[in-house]
């Protein structure tokens, strides 16, 4: 079966359809793909309780009438969700870390002393400093080569729904891995295949076979020398339209989209304002632009309105000379949070503050709001309020890349004074015309599948808020906004990390886990990607088995509570 | 009722309780009693016997308590209290700069007048400009002609056809493909080192593997003439950093025994920083190559380590293709980090790092590029693979008509009165720029050409050029990033696939925009 065809398969469970109403009473389905009739922004997009959320849905029209999100709702929840954390469990893990630390050390010690021959890379070596010094490599060494099988999971064929897994084994704790040649197909819930564009078959990937056809493979040189043809300036005009800006930039690399253009915009004398929890891509192209760096806590706007009334007030460090531009730089959907940045709050704060907006829409694009269009759709703010808006096609688009949207004056100079334009290779075809055909089909120009990119955002929709909602129910300690496609769980202790991924994998499933240093060292997760190429069987069965593998985890933290709630409600 | 019948229960017990509770105050007051003239003797007798050592003890407590009230005094924080009306007036006060500097008239010129290439790209091209008429590409770096080799659309389309586009995820969370790891080990096997590994895109290769070893506190010594993304990568490492002057060996000598001896006198943990020597193998902006052999005995001498940017060299020199090391018939492992890009020769895109197995292992967890972002699509990594194969199994094929054409057009090219060729012979890719003197003598007041004339004149000889049907274009650069900004010119990239005639053809139009533009008075 095709994937595509998966992706088109929409729950019949009225229950869904019924969140799914809008007001005029529009099924879900026949909606004609255009804008507007989108059921999700009737539910309350900020409170990730799932109580509130139930308890809201029959006043649906009272919940749209109110469109903006009231704030504080997400604050609190949080806290009382990082409050929730038994003691016990926070006990525990940081032993836990401090038992694993110790017995690093201490076979790194007794390592050394027996088998020197095995740490020579660790040593002054013929008047050379170790390339990776003893400190900097024992997390990589000691910690992370103990469960070193649960990453880097080579793949064969397409990221999609399902994944073809090459299944290894090591026989000498992780140091080498062997192939056994055998090939099985997982339930993928690791890719960033939000809209299901993964696909090596379907009408997108019969548009890249034609445009490979008429404009080869690659562009041969950089975006600025000899690397502009008409299928890059139609593709970027397209991504302007699609984000609703006047203009657009490709970047042949995501990572690169930001690493190489934030120095364009700022540099001496200018300030970044960055969220704590911002990509590394961000930081190192904020390291590298020059411009002095301040840090706000995690999505907490006042915390932001603080560090700019600071900034602001006391100008540069030393001379007090007023800065020349502030920039304020944030994520539209945190990929290892599934938290929605505060754009409404954000843009009222620009209003106040004078200082320019980056948003980079990596994982938001494609994924978030009624029509796509990322997080400016989802609060239905007009995306000309956002100085720069940045995104990748990796995700939602299931091609390569990235680009910058914004003013036409923007643009223009990051055609010319951006790194990447000047210096990186341009697009290539392939990829070009994998954007174009998944955003057409998105947008409902693609005139033989007109209503399947509405499809696909619906079904990412329901099958984002239904995962969420059943492993909240089964007492989960779940993370992020609600409809947010990433679902982090956290798992606190170290040894559950590999272990949750580990059993997953007995039972055919794919996904990620992460620990510190992507996330702080207390709150390790997995991170479920949703897409809408699951169907509503694939989901049941990861539920099934992620209930299984969570009791036998003691994952449930919130098992008795859930009950009570339950009671409570049914009184 | 059982409520009364507790608390009478529980009278006696509460009384004994508040019992135990005064017995308990009286039992502490009697142990700080205690401590406290054990303490007052102690220090009375510690005066008696040491006196010198009870001032001591008091300058000690004194200087503790200077040192913490020293701390509130933040000497590096020199910021000024205001009361929130004073920050609101400086907040209502304050004007960011624009977001972007406007364009000045020749930028808007350079933008308007971009090539916009109509269909493919490769040794004819067709702008949308040009009314359908086929131009012969120099601009292009398709230096083997496969970015036209038919051969590879078949095997692109088959590729699509298991792979997709895209890899929907960073390498360590299922982005790994199998043609990924083919590739890797064809290009270390390739290049005959230990281990490779594959980056999403050449700039950020070198920005990735640089920072991923050299830190702070560590020192880089490197050419002066590097690229840009190297100069960007050693920026990011936050490394000390040396330079020496464009492929002079003895400077770089001279700057190797300097930075030595200052590291002589050093102690403790930072004594022995990482120290290396960065370059390029064949320049970007120069088209120079670098004296490798010296390198490696300088490497030792001094006990550096070399990190070399093969990025246009790897395909391009070498006896079978294999850059620099091939070129020069030195054991690459003498290399310590080899970069090389997959965009230029290889006509796919991306770029890797050839290193010992521990150090390639390091950087799939350290390298940023390669962590933090999606893995190179299947097809580019499948057009690759076959780019190499076809190296491999031909080598002379592709490299002798290469060096030919090369070194054919620089010869006529050199010829052309008023035009300034740099590039070293073996070197498909040269810069051309018009002399001083012809510079000066067509400017008719005799004053001083800016920068942006210089550009002007360069953008319309790439102009006329295109008139006799010959494709160029000026090298770009970030004139405000660069550190010192490399003179305008124009690039030109040979390829194995141009004909004699094809490259008598562009010398010719250079010949005549050359003469055209100087004969210009301005």
């Amino acid at each position: 079966m095709g994937k595509g065809q998966r992706a088109t398969q929409v729950f019949k469970s009225t229950e869904y359809i019924e969140q799914a109403r809008d007001e005029d009473g529009l099924l879900l389905g026949s909606s004609n793909g255009g804008n507007g009739s989108n059921p999700f922004k009737l539910a309350p997009s900020n409170s990730g309780s799932l109580l509130a959320l139930q308890e809201e849905e029959p006043s649906s029209k009272k919940a749209a009438a109110s469109s903006s999100p009231p704030p504080l709702l997400q604050e609190e929840r949080k806290k009382s969700e990082l409050e929730a954390v038994p003691s016990l469990i926070l006990v525990t893990t940081y032993l836990s870390f401090l038992m694993l630390i110790i017995f690093a050390h201490l076979r790194d010690f007794f390592g050394k002393l027996f088998y020197p021959e095995n740490y020579v890379q660790l040593r002054v070596q013929n008047g050379l400093a170790p390339m990776v010094s003893d400190f900097e490599s024992l997390w990589t060494r000691r910690l992370y080569g103990r469960i070193r099988d649960c990453f880097n999971r080579p793949i064969t064929g397409v990221a999609g729904g399902h994944v073809s897994l090459l299944d290894r084994v090591s026989h000498d704790f992780n140091a080498t891995f062997e192939f056994t040649g055998r090939v099985r197909s997982v339930l993928n819930l690791a890719s960033y295949n939000y809209l299901g564009f993964a696909q090596s078959e379907g009408p997108c990937a019969d548009k890249v076979e034609a445009a490979m056809a008429a404009h080869g493979l690659v562009a041969g040189s950089t975006r600025a020398e000899a690397g502009r043809s008409v299928l890059l300036a139609e593709t970027e005009d397209m991504v302007a339209r699609f984000v609703g800006s006047e203009a657009a930039l490709i970047v042949s690399m995501g990572y690169a989209t930001n690493a190489l253009n934030i120095p364009a915009l700022v540099g001496r004398g200018c300030l970044i304002v960055s969220d704590e929890l911002n990509h590394s891509s961000l930081v190192s192209g904020a390291r590298l632009s020059g411009a002095q760096i301040r840090v706000f806590r995690h999505n907490n706007t006042r915390d932001l309105e603080a560090v700019l009334r600071r900034s602001i007030s006391q100008g540069q460090p030393r001379t007090h000379r007023p800065w020349k531009k502030i920039l304020v730089v944030v994520e539209g959907l945190y990929s290892m949070e599934g938290e929605f940045c505060r754009l409404p709050e954000m843009l009222a704060l620009r209003r106040r503050y004078g200082f320019y907006l980056f948003v980079d829409e990596a994982h938001s694009v494609g994924a978030l709001g009624p029509r796509g269009r990322g997080i400016c759709d989802h609060y239905g703010v007009d995306p000309r309020e956002v100085d720069v808006l940045m995104g990748t096609f990796t995700k939602s688009f299931g091609a390569a890349g990235g680009y910058i949207a914004g003013s036409r004056a923007l643009v223009d100079h990051l055609r010319l004074h951006s790194h990447s334009a000047v210096y990186a290779e341009a697009m290539s075809v392939p990829v070009l015309a994998q954007v174009g055909a998944s955003m057409r089909m998105i947008m409902g120009e693609d005139r033989d599948h007109a209503l399947e990119g509405q499809q696909r955002l619906d079904q990412l929709a329901i099958n984002s808020r239904y995962f969420a909602r059943r492993l909240a129910e089964m007492g989960f300690m779940t993370l992020g906004d609600a409809g947010s496609p990433v679902v982090p769980l956290l798992l606190f202790s170290p040894a559950k990390i590999p272990a949750f991924s580990r059993e997953c994998l007995k039972r055919s499933v794919a996904v990620v886990v992460v620990s510190y240093p992507a996330t702080p060292i207390i709150t390790g997760r997995v991170r479920f990607c949703i897409s809408a190429s699951h169907t509503r069987e694939d989901l049941d069965y990861a539920l099934d088995q992620i209930s299984e593998i969570g009791d036998l985890l003691m994952l449930k933290f919130h098992a008795g509570k859930e009950i009570e709630a339950k009671a409570k409600r049914e009184d | 009722m059982a409520s009364q019948s507790a608390a009478s229960h529980l009278a006696p017990l509460l009384t004994a309780e508040s019992d135990e509770d005064g017995g308990q105050r009286g039992l502490f007051r009697t142990a700080w009693d205690f401590s406290f003239r054990m303490a007052l003797r102690y220090i009375k007798n510690s005066y008696k016997d040491d006196p010198f050592r009870t001032f001591l003890e008091v300058c000690l407590i004194g200087f503790i308590i200077w040192y913490m009230t020293k701390q509130k005094y933040n000497i590096g924080n020199n910021e000024i209290e205001l009361s929130e009306k004073e920050i609101d007036e400086l907040v209502d006060d304050w004007r960011p700069e624009p977001l972007v500097p406007e364009l000045t008239d020749f930028e808007r010129e350079t933008l308007d007048k971009a090539a916009l290439l109509d269909g493919p790209n490769g040794i004819k091209v067709r702008l949308a400009s040009g009314n359908g008429k086929a131009l012969l590409n120099f601009a292009s770096y398709n230096f083997l002609g496969f970015i036209d080799n038919p051969d590879f659309e078949k095997r692109a389309i088959e590729t699509l056809r298991k792979y997709g586009v895209g890899s929907c995820g960073p390498p360590g969370f299922y982005g790994t493909l199998d043609v990924h790891m083919e590739l890797e080990k064809h290009l270390a096997a390739f290049v005959g080192h230990s281990a490779a590994i594959l980056y999403s895109q050449a700039f950020t290769t070198i920005l990735s593997v640089i920072p991923c070893f050299s830190k702070r506190g560590d020192i880089i010594v490197a050419d002066e003439a590097v690229n840009f993304s190297l100069q960007q990568a050693i920026a990011l490492s936050r490394s000390k950093v040396y330079w020496y002057k464009h492929n002079d060996m003895a400077d770089l000598e001279r700057v190797l025994k300097d930075v030595n001896k200052q590291l002589t006198g050093r102690r403790g943990k930072n004594a022995l920083p990482r120290k290396f020597i960065v370059t390029e193998g064949l320049f970007h902006n120069t088209g120079d190559i670098s004296p490798l052999k010296d390198l490696v005995e300088l490497k030792h001498r001094y006990k550096f380590r070399i990190i070399l940017d093969e990025s246009l060299s790897f395909g391009v020199l070498g006896k079978r293709g294999a850059g620099l090391t091939d070129h020069f018939n030195v054991d690459p492992h003498e290399v310590d980090l080899l970069i090389g890009a997959l965009s230029y020769a290889i006509g796919a895109s991306g770029g890797f790092c050839c290193a010992d197995k521990d150090l390639v292992e390091h950087q799939r967890l350290s390298g940023l590029g390669y962590c933090f972002s999606a893995s190179m699509p299947g097809i580019l990594a499948v057009a690759a693979s076959d780019a190499i194969r076809a190296l491999e199994s031909n080598p002379e094929g592709h490299f002798s008509s290469m060096r030919e054409n090369a070194s054919l057009l620089q010869t006529l090219l050199r010829r052309i009165p008023g035009l300034q060729v740099e590039g070293a012979l073996e070197s498909p890719l040269m810069h051309i720029r018009l002399t001083p003197e012809t510079l000066v003598r067509m400017k008719r007041s005799g004053g001083a050409w800016t920068k942006t004339d210089i550009d002007r004149v360069l953008a319309e000889l790439v102009e006329e050029a295109q008139k006799d049907g010959v494709f160029l274009t000026r090298a770009m650069y970030v004139d405000e990033h660069e550190r010192l900004l490399p003179n305008s010119s124009i690039r030109i990239c040979v390829s194995c696939a141009h004909t004699r005639k094809d490259i008598e053809k562009c010398a010719h139009a250079i010949k005549n925009a050359v003469s055209r533009v100087t004969s210009k008075k301005r």
